[in-house]
């Protein structure tokens, strides 16, 4: 989350190979995603030597030599090690000044998941914005960046918000510039990428009194389902849009109505309930029989959002059927 | 002679490493080649042997010159009678973590083949608090623990925990570490013999050696001796040499059965 704060770097304190395998990670999903820009990663390189006489040092001086560069903002990243040895990783940031820099309690042995982690790097950041005048638009929350599909998904997030005259404020944080994040509480509404950041909407919420819809829309029903929450947060007429939109999913029908009858099976098998409902929804509005004898379909590990994304699903079977 | 590696645990402040010194003086008279190691971030374990000098520890030229730019002889100093000492040392007190200190230290006195001679002797700090500080105890390095302790309840409280680690690491693979023994460094305190004696019986193990409390272990180290160098004729001089030849000699090595806390009461209610 914090590398796509645009002009802000990220430091993870501690040995190096904490800090590898998110950067190759993060490298590789840039890749994927058309991005070719190295993660803005630095470790603070923790030895055994620093272990034992504490990390507290080599987190100054990589903090120097970071700020040296003239950043945004600093997020500092905290490791098992640390927090076993007992670092004062709050301290040594504290005393930093002329940039932001940030503290994100990452410690995995402390409890908590990959999500969790997600959501206190959000909650941090947010610790940035101050008050702010509403501006109107609409802030996407929480965007999975490494996901393949983050901007196909986003652009269906905005043609539904097009659709009912709203625009987005700002995507917290997808490719974010540090002073952006200022305009966080200018929104007139929140949409998280889904449930599972309800925390950070909940906070957001608190903070800046900005309601928030807790998913993006999901399968062939989701998008009125969407368009009629969100319009029915902001207080605007959504009948227009509706009507659009239930014209698109006719035509999607339409359009894919060549598949009807056909047999099909998931695979891999839907990893969550929801992931299985929306397919077996996707099936039935198409009158596709599911069945262990089908031809296999590939299932995305998460549901494919808006009527746009169950296209290019829906592309998909039809490639795999005709295969 | 097959090489014996002894460790002297015990609450802080109970004389460990006065017994420790004494000790390895004793033996090095006895004709062994003795190293004594210095398992506290406290480092004054060696300091009787060195003439009061505070050698250098393992982590301070560590963090001066790194792993690396350190050769034994910046780590292992000559002292009374031969006895050659090393100070584990470690972190300045509240930052970092002393129990990977030592942990490196074996390492880097393994590398230099530093564990050597006849008698090893690590005086290791006042409880078992972490891992790093089980590390003498660990395959490889002490197989005989002494516990020191006086009649004093927090004193067998701590020996008590020692025996948790001992049995805990004895019920391990391979492990050949057990408890040989306890050794009353005595407060001067009524019935204290017999209550460290059964303490030590309830324990699975013995007493190995009553050390008195006298005026000339003070004296001895005010200037800056052992009591073996400093007044070998004394009758504690001779308390040392029997203790050394208790240890040369000792057969008796067990896995031990640490006591419940309420126990332990108990037993120091019986011999109030």
């Amino acid at each position: 989350m914090t590398t796509h704060v645009r002009d802000a770097i990220t430091v993870v304190h501690g040995p190096q190979g904490c800090t590898h395998h998110n950067f190759s990670l993060l490298h590789a999903t840039s890749l994927d995603n058309d991005r070719i820009a190295l993660p803005p990663l630095v470790s603070t390189g923790l030895s055994e030597t620093d272990v034992i006489f504490g990390g507290e040092g080599a987190l100054d001086r990589t903090l120097d030599t970071v700020i040296a560069r003239d950043p945004g903002a600093v997020f500092v990243l905290s490791t098992c090690i640390v927090d076993t040895i007992g670092d004062d990783v709050g301290m040594v940031c504290g005393a930093k000044a002329g940039v932001p820099v940030i503290v994100v309690p990452t410690a995995g042995f402390l409890g908590g998941s990959f999500q969790t982690g997600v959501n206190n790097a959000l909650i941090a950041l947010a610790g940035m914005a101050g008050p702010a005048d509403r501006n109107g638009g609409v802030n996407i929350i929480g965007e999975k960046n490494l996901e393949y599909e983050v901007e196909e998904n986003f652009a269906e997030v905005s043609r539904l918000l097009a659709l009912l005259d709203l625009s987005v404020n700002i995507r917290f944080v997808h490719d974010l510039a540090t002073d952006r994040i200022a305009s966080l509480g200018a929104a007139r509404l929140n949409v998280l990428r889904d449930p599972s950041l309800i925390p950070v909407g909940e906070s957001l919420k608190e903070r800046f009194g900005t309601p928030y819809i807790p998913a993006y829309p999901v399968g062939i029903s989701g998008t009125v389902a969407f368009l009629e929450s969100v319009a029915d947060t902001c207080g605007v007429d959504c009948r227009h849009a509706v009507e659009e939109e239930h014209m698109l999913r006719q035509q999607t029908l339409d359009d894919f109505a060549d598949l009807a009858g056909a047999g099909i099976f998931f695979t891999p098998l839907p990893p969550d309930p929801e992931g299985s409902r929306v397919a077996q929804d996707i099936a039935q509005a198409l009158r596709l029989d599911v069945t262990s004898s089908g031809c296999p379909v590939p299932v995305p590990v998460t549901p494919p959002v808006g009527i746009i994304g169950v296209r290019r699903l829906l592309h998909r079977w039809r490639r795999a059927l005709h295969a | 002679m097959v090489m014996k590696q002894i460790a002297l645990y015990g609450k802080g402040g109970i004389g460990k490493s006065t017994t420790s010194a004494n000790l390895s003086a004793a033996l090095s008279l006895a004709g062994y080649d003795i190293l004594q190691i210095g398992c506290d971030p406290k480092r004054d374990s060696t300091r009787m042997l060195m003439q009061g000098r505070l050698i250098p520890t393992v982590m301070d030229q560590v963090r001066e010159r790194g792993a690396s730019g350190v050769t034994p002889a910046d780590v292992v100093y000559t002292g009374f009678n031969g006895v050659r000492c090393v100070e584990a040392g470690g972190p300045e007190p509240g930052v970092g973590c002393a129990g990977r200190g030592i942990i490196a230290t074996f390492q880097l006195l393994e590398k230099f083949g530093t564990l050597t001679g006849d008698v090893i002797v690590y005086d290791v700090l006042g409880d078992v608090v972490c891992g790093g500080f089980a590390m003498p105890m660990r395959e490889g390095y002490a197989q005989e623990v002494y516990l020191v302790t006086s009649g004093e309840l927090m004193s067998l409280y701590a020996a008590n925990n020692i025996c948790k680690a001992i049995e805990r690491l004895s019920a391990r693979p391979k492990s050949r570490c057990r408890l040989a023994g306890v050794i009353c460094n005595a407060k001067n305190q009524p019935k204290e013999e017999e209550l460290v004696a059964e303490f030590a019986r309830r324990v699975n193990s013995h007493l190995v050696q009553f050390i008195p409390r006298d005026r000339v272990v003070q004296l001895a180290e005010l200037n800056r001796k052992t009591v073996i160098e400093y007044e070998p004729d004394s009758k504690q001089a001779q308390i040392y040499r029997d203790l050394a030849t208790h240890i040369m000699e000792n057969p008796r090595f067990t896995i031990p059965t640490p006591l419940e806390i309420d126990d332990l009461e108990a037993l120091a209610i019986e011999y109030m």
